[in-house]
């Protein structure tokens, strides 16, 4: 055997024996630990419920807001025009979004806001999704609870207030009278239709051949 | 992070500049090779020279353990990666054809393009047949279609087929490889050598 080979040879073979080894497709398009944690420390992760509200009556078509407790809790009470994605069915096995769920997550040009009866379950799908490299997510700073106690029961300011508290009262007021809140006429709210899915752009892929 | 087209880090546009630098590549390597030389090249078929088994082998066993590392360290996505369709009909009859060819002419088509850059007057007969067979095909294509759609099996892979991991296949085909570059050199000694 020429000795120029030699070396060559053994890199290959050495290589070859590595490939055995190594495990099979670890590659995820997961976002980095460190990248991770800069973005939950973002405080711009987090929507308010007021924010949410003025979505919701303005009906922007370019906000999901998605439910992230459980099919009945879903059922007894929900925002309008929310989407029940349980977080218990979020993932399937193999790690990756579950199919019914994955024309509503990562559209581009959609933001998404989870909610839940806290902040937990709603931060718990927020960080799976993001690490699963989802963009455009926010969580609805204080739940459902918060929700009732801004939007649905609000609680005048104190008269020494500043004037920008009154304005949120005022705000908070007429969106209390739209989602039919205490003291407001009940009405029945207009539930809006589910978005329907829409094909994320398939990625390219390359053709050609020899 | 790859194929970094399809992933977007490069903008489509570039395709064409991207090929023309592969390709350039591509040639100088077959020029390199010795593969302008239709006598090198049919030296497979009479067993006096296997340049054409040792390049193209040692492409594909780089290329592959290439890949398996970088899908490992995360660099390429091998689930984006384009997979030619298999059509067994034509891959057969094509093969016959193409194999043909080959020993009669003593060029592939890649590198009878590299013949004709330095200038051989039979890589230049050869590509005006590719040149009249592509016409010819092209005529004749509606007669043909069956057997060119034909056995059609989509984007399969040996690792499929068989139920074997990426790495053990990678692994074999190595050794397969080496295997095959040392029979070829007690074959290359057992013939007469041809002066090239």
């Amino acid at each position: 055997m020429n000795k120029t080979y030699f070396f060559p040879i053994v890199l290959i073979v050495i290589l070859g024996i590595g490939a055995l080894f190594l495990p099979e497709s670890t590659y995820t398009e997961e976002v980095s630990p460190d990248q991770l944690f800069l973005e939950i420390n973002d405080p711009s992760r987090f929507v308010t419920t007021e924010q949410v509200a003025r979505a919701i009556i303005e009906g922007d078509p370019t906000i999901l807001i998605v439910d992230t407790r459980s099919s009945d809790q879903y059922k007894a009470f929900y925002l309008p025009g929310s989407v029940n994605i349980p977080l218990e069915e979020l993932v399937d096995s193999t790690g990756k979004i579950n199919e019914k769920w994955e024309n509503y997550l990562g559209i581009e040009g959609m933001y998404t806001a989870f909610y839940s009866n806290g902040d937990v379950c709603a931060d718990q799908v927020w960080v799976l999704c993001t690490r699963l490299g989802i963009k455009n997510l926010f969580v609805m700073k204080g739940g459902l609870n918060y929700w009732v106690e801004t939007i649905l029961r609000p609680k005048p300011p104190a008269q020494t207030a500043p004037s920008e508290e009154f304005a949120l009262y005022d705000f908070r007021k007429g969106a209390s009278m739209y989602f039919g809140g205490g003291g407001a006429i009940e009405v029945e709210t207009q539930i809006a239709e589910p978005i329907t899915p829409i094909r994320k752009k398939k990625k390219r892929v390359i053709s050609g051949g020899c | 992070m790859g194929p970094l087209i399809a992933n977007g880090y490069i903008d489509p546009a570039w395709n064409n500049v991207i090929a023309l630098l592969v390709g350039i590549a591509f040639g100088y390597i077959l020029e390199a090779s010795g593969f302008s030389s239709s006598r090198k090249l049919a030296g497979v078929f009479y067993g006096y020279d296997f340049v054409v088994l040792r390049v193209f082998m040692t492409a594909v066993m780089v290329a592959m353990i290439g890949l398996i590392y970088f899908s490992y360290m995360g660099w390429i996505d091998l689930g984006e990666i384009f997979i030619l369709p298999t059509f067994m009909t034509s891959i057969i009859v094509g093969g016959i054809i193409m194999g043909l060819g080959f020993v009669l002419g003593g060029y592939c088509p890649g590198t009878s393009f590299t013949g004709v850059a330095i200038g051989k007057l039979d890589a230049v007969f050869f590509t005006g047949g590719l040149y009249l067979g592509i016409f010819i095909f092209s005529m004749i294509f509606p007669w043909v279609e069956k057997i060119y759609y034909g056995g059609e099996q989509g984007p399969v892979t040996v690792m499929e087929t068989f139920g074997i991991s990426r790495g053990l296949f990678a692994f074999l085909f190595v050794i397969a490889t080496l295997m095959a570059f040392f029979v070829a050199s007690i074959v290359k000694k057992k013939v007469k050598n041809i002066e090239l």
